[in-house]
């Protein structure tokens, strides 16, 4: 692998706030399990705060970020629509992703 | 292994009612099914719900478009698998997914659900190798006992045979799926891919009277079907090809109508396997073959499996299209066997394998320790 995590490399971060530090944890869990297609040209780190799932990506190339950071969101609304359908008590589930993109 | 263990088995009968979801997602049939094996060793299927995602005439399904139709489909297939078996989350012992091969996209949508009912619900995920399902299904169904297998879908074409705890391929295909070239001629000819491209095709190949002349490519124990493809495309640039399959003028005997070339793609491609198989059974001595996969419901070849099978003194087992065309039940059958063994797979191992080719991440049928088999 060429380059370090800096420099030239492109930054992404994203905060979601889940209903709860659990909803988190699972969301956080659940997606950690894949690896990145690309490991030589993403890096992914992912962490709870509370009740807020923290992702930040460094990519190569801008499209990668692109790219990344959609397939990510698409999974993050996959699970969160997963736990809302059935978790059971449905109704916490609601008022999500509204994250922030620096 | 003692001789009591090999003449029962090593799976215990359970001491109480297990029950296991099954997800099911490797390609563009979206299954969830909910199965429970009894203390008297039976099992019963409550519920078996699919979606299929089909794509119009001429077009194949992509992987993206068809993990977006998983998407779309998963809570709705999911809870009414729920509601017909009359369960809720919380009875499961198990929620098995498939974990390979198939399709990425739609592979990794259903186990990315099927990881969050697992924590949500704190149940155990068992990853389940897709083959390997239609296998048990298939048994468990038909109650074969130690069949020669065919396993014929749009993805895979093997001949396996069971011997000491591993599905062994016994035969393949060396370039594309039986189903897949079926498919794609299908796509051809412009046939609907409603209820399955396959299907039509059936249907066409009835009304078809001419035996046009294609490559029999039978190497060995294997097979190669993409030459026969070509050579059936190629049929249709003929100057005596009728798209419409009407005579254009009176006198005008000498057509081959797009009846006759399902026919004769049917007729080779299902000799060639009859074949095989037969060199199968004859290999380790079984008079069974069960037929599994997708292109197994299809009814010529349970006959022309048939015809062999007698000659033999032999028999066919196959089953319906509920069990034959990719479903959720058949994940969770596998699923629980290999449950009831105690092989559960852990949050961080339940990835998804994409390949069956001879790869580093590949996920074959014989690389299954099928534990709960003598």
């Amino acid at each position: 692998m060429a380059a370090p995590a800096t420099g030239d490399w492109h930054t992404i971060n994203v905060e979601i706030p889940l209903p709860s530090n659990k909803h988190a944890l699972i969301v956080k869990q659940v997606i950690e399990v894949d690896a990145e297609l690309q490991p030589n040209a993403v890096k992914r780190e992912l962490s709870v705060q509370d009740d807020r799932l923290i992702a930040t990506f460094h990519t190569l190339t801008v499209r990668l970020a692109r790219l990344t950071l959609n397939a990510f969101l698409e999974n993050v609304d996959l699970v969160v629509r997963t736990i809302e359908e059935f978790s059971g008590n449905s109704s916490t589930a609601r008022r999500t992703l509204q994250g922030t993109a620096e | 292994m003692p001789a009591l263990l090999k003449q029962f088995g090593p799976l215990k009968n359970p001491d109480h009612p297990l029950l296991a979801l099954g997800l099911e997602g490797s390609a563009n049939k979206l299954g969830a099914g909910v199965i429970k094996h009894a203390p008297d060793g039976s099992s019963m299927v409550l519920s078996n719900v699919r979606h299929t995602y089909i794509t119009p005439p001429g077009e194949g399904f992509q992987p993206r478009d068809t993990a977006l139709h998983h998407r779309q489909w998963a809570f709705k297939v999911i809870r009414e698998a729920l509601d017909s078996a009359g369960i809720s989350l919380s009875d499961l012992d198990c929620i098995c997914y498939t974990k390979g091969p198939g399709m990425g996209a739609p592979l990794q949508s259903v186990a990315l659900i099927a990881r969050t009912l697992s924590l949500l619900h704190d149940k155990p995920l068992v990853g389940v190798n897709h083959c390997v399902g239609h296998i048990e299904m298939g048994r468990e169904i038909t109650g074969a006992k130690n069949p020669v297998v065919l396993y014929v879908s749009g993805g895979n074409t093997q001949v396996i045979a069971y011997s000491r705890q591993c599905y062994r391929i016994f035969g393949e295909t060396l370039d594309i799926a039986v189903g897949n070239c079926l498919d794609r001629f299908a796509r051809v000819l412009n046939l609907s891919n409603s209820p399955s491209p396959g299907y039509n095709i059936e249907q066409e190949a009835k009304r078809g009277k001419r035996l046009v002349s294609l490559p029999y490519t039978t190497k060995g124990m294997d097979i190669s079907l993409s030459g026969i493809l070509t050579a059936i495309e190629a049929y249709t640039q003929d100057k005596r090809f009728r798209p419409d399959g009407l005579p254009k003028f009176t006198d005008d005997q000498d057509i081959i109508t797009p009846a006759d070339l399902c026919f004769s793609l049917q007729e080779t491609v299902f000799s060639m396997l009859v074949e095989i198989t037969e060199r199968a059974m004859a290999h380790i001595g079984s008079k069974e073959v069960l037929i599994v996969g997708g292109v197994g419901c299809n009814e010529r070849l349970q006959e022309m499996m048939g015809i062999m099978a007698r000659e033999r003194d032999g028999q066919v087992f196959a089953t319906d299209e509920r069990f034959c065309i990719d479903n959720g039940i058949m994940i969770a059958q596998a699923g629980l066997l290999g449950y009831r063994m105690g092989m559960t797979t852990p949050l961080t191992k339940s990835t998804c394998t994409q390949r069956i080719e001879i790869k580093f991440d590949r996920f074959r049928t014989d690389e299954v320790h099928v534990t709960w088999r003598a």
